[in-house]
């Protein structure tokens, strides 16, 4: 097997996780002025998935006078910011969805002193009610046996989020693998491989990939032609239209411990204490299971109506960094279906000078991210669309891609006018449909479009594609002086999402949307 | 050896602040699982009654060794071999308290205790409570017995995989490696183990018990909040004070079983007094009335006398008789079989 070892796996820049924050929180980002400590306060480090505790949050501050301040950002990238001390005085705390993975980094484990689970949610399968009935499954006796046989039967697809960057998907990838394995105890190496030819099977059935819960239930939506979505328990739940289903044969579970910092002083501990306290009280576990659909950590609450109660086995976390990052490693590069991308880039005359310098920074970098078997397009453009060139990452000799992509890179210059849909409108040309891929178009602009097809011809023109065509879906990137309002009309229109580089880097916006191809 | 640093948290001295005036304050650092008795209001005016306010900061047992402890009265690690390596390092002479203990137990689920019974590997004597027979367990645990070559458990569907206890990082938590030192004494034929050639005798199965567990909590809460909340393994290494603290609120959990091993060893919470004042507080939690009540409704049991736990009486053994105690290694071996378990 030979694997693509220079990306950069988990580690995306700090530019990344402030871009991150900017996008997936309604939170504003922490700016480090306002980050001060401040007694009574509590800075948090916490999963993205934590934003629906907003109100039980809420509760505790009207309670106990504790306010609690998220700064969210996926799980894998906090465990990231936290091993390289990055998160040292700067969060009083830190609240992930699992310190599963944590755990497996010492230098990011010794940064932590105490953690305290507050409520759980497995990793389940929300399956379309009308899928359920056509396979005849009984909810609470679906295997993953079953749905493997499903998948192979062409009689299921999913979607699912990305495992490098999401711990949901993290951890669905580790239930998955460990049961189509025959794993008895905590996966090994070799349990990988050997399983290998199974879970390739099993991933042809993901029609759907995304960076985000959030995104992959609105894409599910939308497409409504994707039979089911595995992600936690308490995400599905909140999807109309889905029955959720825990396989049989065994889950991963969060347990969202909060966690003190060793960084942080007295003072601030001592508010962590509070809060864990707080929300290990009746009344709020009670509110916890009620809002969220997660399940309660204490005896003496039971869990909110409508979540099953019958036990199911836990999976083992592998306990080894050597087998997780090899099982990710894996699914990047062999197990999951090939992503084709265009990227539409802007390199019109105003991106002359620092711009275009940005962009070809954040494209360099973004070579050491592409997997294997991925096909990348560049497509820049000024008053047209300059050039198509398309590289492919082959297993066998993957540097001779990523250097043409690099080469080509280097050659982009800046001129002529902004025009947008006429490029876009040929990036959907060339990618046409019915490869089995994951399809996807980044758009970089750093202006408004001026020339050639307006937004009226490019709506007209998706409509008329055929439905497998109007699935891939465009990432405008909001940069320079482009139009925000413009731009979210290009993602609202094809389904895609509007990433920000204002706020954050071009870099972070290019590394993010990674997550989605 | 990975230190988790530093002291944790600052358990508030409640009530007894206000007239600390009046009391002597005492700091101590101490094992978490007592963090809620230090901070039970009762327990702060049943010290301040006799004059001490215990200002107490929580550490992990083993890194307590890491800490700089100038300034404090006493430490009260959760086992016997940190505080004498504490004692040691600090030039602490004399005995040293050991005010009450807890003895390690595993919680399982109804569906497992049952299989586990049937199958010979356990006894229960009451729907709640009964005995884990450790040689059995370590004999299936060496041949990798799956729940499926078990009779009867066909009926469950979680009972699935490898048959194991899960425990904490015995690396980092002092429940996990004293899961070790029970463990260990066993297969040392009902020795402790105390040389090389026992160390390299046992690491195999050590190495076993722990690496099929995969990723393992850092703290005995953790595991015991996973084994409540429904999730985890069926079968969980904890202290019965967490048990027993659990019950003391007033819960009857339906889908609980504690199982004593036929062969435990006892978490000795024991106090090394730095200071006078240190010494004073470490006789109080050992000989005051009040305070070894109080230990007993936090559910520790106080040296000298079984404990009368009031709730919980069909799910604890109150006397542990047919348990047998084993001695734990020196801190030196015990680290040693923790590192060679985790591989």
């Amino acid at each position: 097997m030979s694997r693509l070892r220079t990306r950069r796996l988990l580690a995306p820049t700090l530019a990344a996780l402030a871009l991150l924050t900017a996008c997936t929180a309604q939170e504003k980002p922490d700016n480090r002025d306002d980050n001060a400590p401040r007694p009574g306060t509590v800075r948090v480090l916490a999963s993205s998935e934590l934003g629906d505790m907003t109100e039980v949050l809420d509760e505790i501050a009207d309670d106990t006078g504790i306010e609690v301040r998220p700064t969210y950002m996926g799980t894998l990238d906090a465990v990231d910011l936290v091993a390289k001390g990055e998160a040292d005085g700067r969060y009083d705390a830190l609240w992930l969805s699992s310190n599963d993975y944590l755990r497996l980094r010492p230098e990011a484990a010794r940064k932590v002193v105490s953690e305290t689970p507050i409520m759980s949610s497995p990793v389940a399968i929300g399956v379309k009610s009308a899928s359920l009935a056509e396979l005849g499954w009984e909810p609470k006796d679906v295997t993953w046996k079953q749905v493997e046989q499903a998948v192979q039967d062409g009689k299921l697809t999913y979607g699912m989020t990305d495992p490098a960057r999401s711990h949901s998907g993290f951890a669905t990838l580790v239930s998955v693998a460990s049961a189509l394995s025959g794993a008895q105890s905590a996966l090994t190496d070799a349990d990988v491989t050997k399983a290998t030819p199974r879970l390739k099977e099993f991933f042809t059935g993901q029609k759907l990939t995304s960076g985000s819960s959030g995104w992959l239930a609105t894409a599910y939506k939308r497409r409504g032609n994707v039979d089911a979505l595995l992600n936690y328990e308490s995400v599905l739940t909140g999807i109309p239209g889905l029955t959720v289903v825990r396989p049989k044969d065994g889950v991963v579970t969060a347990d969202y411990p909060l966690s003190s910092l060793a960084s942080s002083d007295g003072t601030a501990r001592e508010d962590v204490r509070r809060l864990t306290e707080a929300l290990r009280t009746d009344d709020i576990q009670r509110l916890i299971t009620e809002r969220t659909r997660r399940r309660p950590v204490v005896a003496s609450v039971p869990v909110a109506s409508g979540l099953d109660t019958g036990r199911r086995r836990e999976l083992p976390f592998p306990g080894s960094l050597s087998v997780a990052e090899g099982l990710l490693d894996a699914y990047e590069n062999e197990l999951r279906r090939p992503s084709r991308t265009v990227y539409v880039l802007d390199t019109s005359g105003s991106m002359k000078g620092d711009r275009l310098a940005q962009l070809k920074r954040a494209l360099t970098a973004l070579t050491g991210d592409f997997r294997e078997r991925e096909e990348v397009t560049l497509m820049p453009f000024g008053s047209d669309v300059k050039s198509v060139r398309t590289h492919v990452v082959e297993p066998a000799y993957p540097k001779s891609g990523l250097d043409g992509i690099r080469k080509d890179t280097a050659a982009l210059s800046a001129q002529g006018d902004t025009a947008i849909y006429t490029s876009l409108r040929k990036a959907y040309e060339h990618l046409g449909s019915g490869q089995d891929t994951f399809t996807s178009i980044v758009l970089m602009t750093d202006g408004e479009n001026t020339t050639g097809a307006d937004a009226a011809d490019f709506r007209r023109f998706y409509d008329g594609l055929d439905k497998a065509a109007r699935e891939t879906p465009v990432f405008p990137i909001l940069f320079g002086d482009s139009s925000k309002a413009e731009l979210q009309g290009i993602a609202d229109l094809t389904g895609g999402r509007l990433f920000d580089a204002e706020e954050g880097s071009l870099d972070g916006a290019f590394e993010e949307i990674r997550g989605y191809q | 050896m990975l230190l988790i640093g530093g002291v944790v948290a600052a358990v508030v001295a409640g009530r007894a602040e206000e007239r600390s005036t009046a009391t002597k304050t005492v700091r101590a650092v101490i094992g978490s699982e007592k963090a809620e008795f230090f901070a039970d209001p009762d327990v702060v005016d049943a010290l301040a009654a006799k004059g001490y306010t215990v200002k107490a900061e929580t550490s992990g047992s083993w890194a307590m060794e890491g800490l700089d402890l100038k300034g404090y009265d006493l430490a009260l690690p959760s086992s016997q071999a940190p505080a004498v390596e504490l004692a040691g390092k600090y030039k602490v002479t004399g005995t040293l308290p050991r005010p009450f203990y807890s003895p390690l137990v595993v919680v399982a689920h109804k569906n497992a205790a049952g299989v586990l019974a049937a199958n010979g590997l356990a006894t229960l004597d009451e729907a709640h409570r009964g005995t884990l027979k450790m040689a059995g367990y370590l004999d299936a645990a060496r041949k990798d017995r799956t729940w499926q070559q078990l009779k009867g458990s066909e009926k469950y569907g979680e009972l699935t995989g490898t048959l194991y206890l899960s425990s904490t990082d015995p690396v980092t938590s002092n429940s996990g490696a004293l899961y070790l030192a029970a463990a260990s004494y066993v297969e040392n034929g009902g020795k402790v183990v105390a040389d090389d050639a026992a160390v390299k005798r046992t690491a195999p199965l050590l190495r076993k018990l722990v690496s099929v567990q995969g990723a393992q909590q850092a703290g005995s809460d953790a595991v015991f909040r996973d084994f409540v909340s429904g999730s985890g393994n069926p079968l969980v290494v904890v202290y019965e004070s967490q048990v027993a603290s659990l019950l003391r609120e007033g819960q009857q959990p339906d889908d609980l079983v504690v199982l004593y091993p036929d062969t435990t060893v006892n978490s000795d919470h024991t106090v090394v007094p730095l200071t006078e004042d240190g010494k004073a507080v470490a006789e109080l939690l050992s000989q005051d009335a009040t305070l070894r009540d109080l230990e007993v409704r936090h559910g520790f049991r106080p040296h000298g006398g079984p404990p009368e736990f009031a709730s919980g009486a069909t799910y604890l053994k109150q006397e542990l008789t047919g348990v047998h105690q084993a001695a734990v290694p020196t801190s030196e071996v015990l680290r040693e079989l923790a590192r060679r378990a985790k591989g």
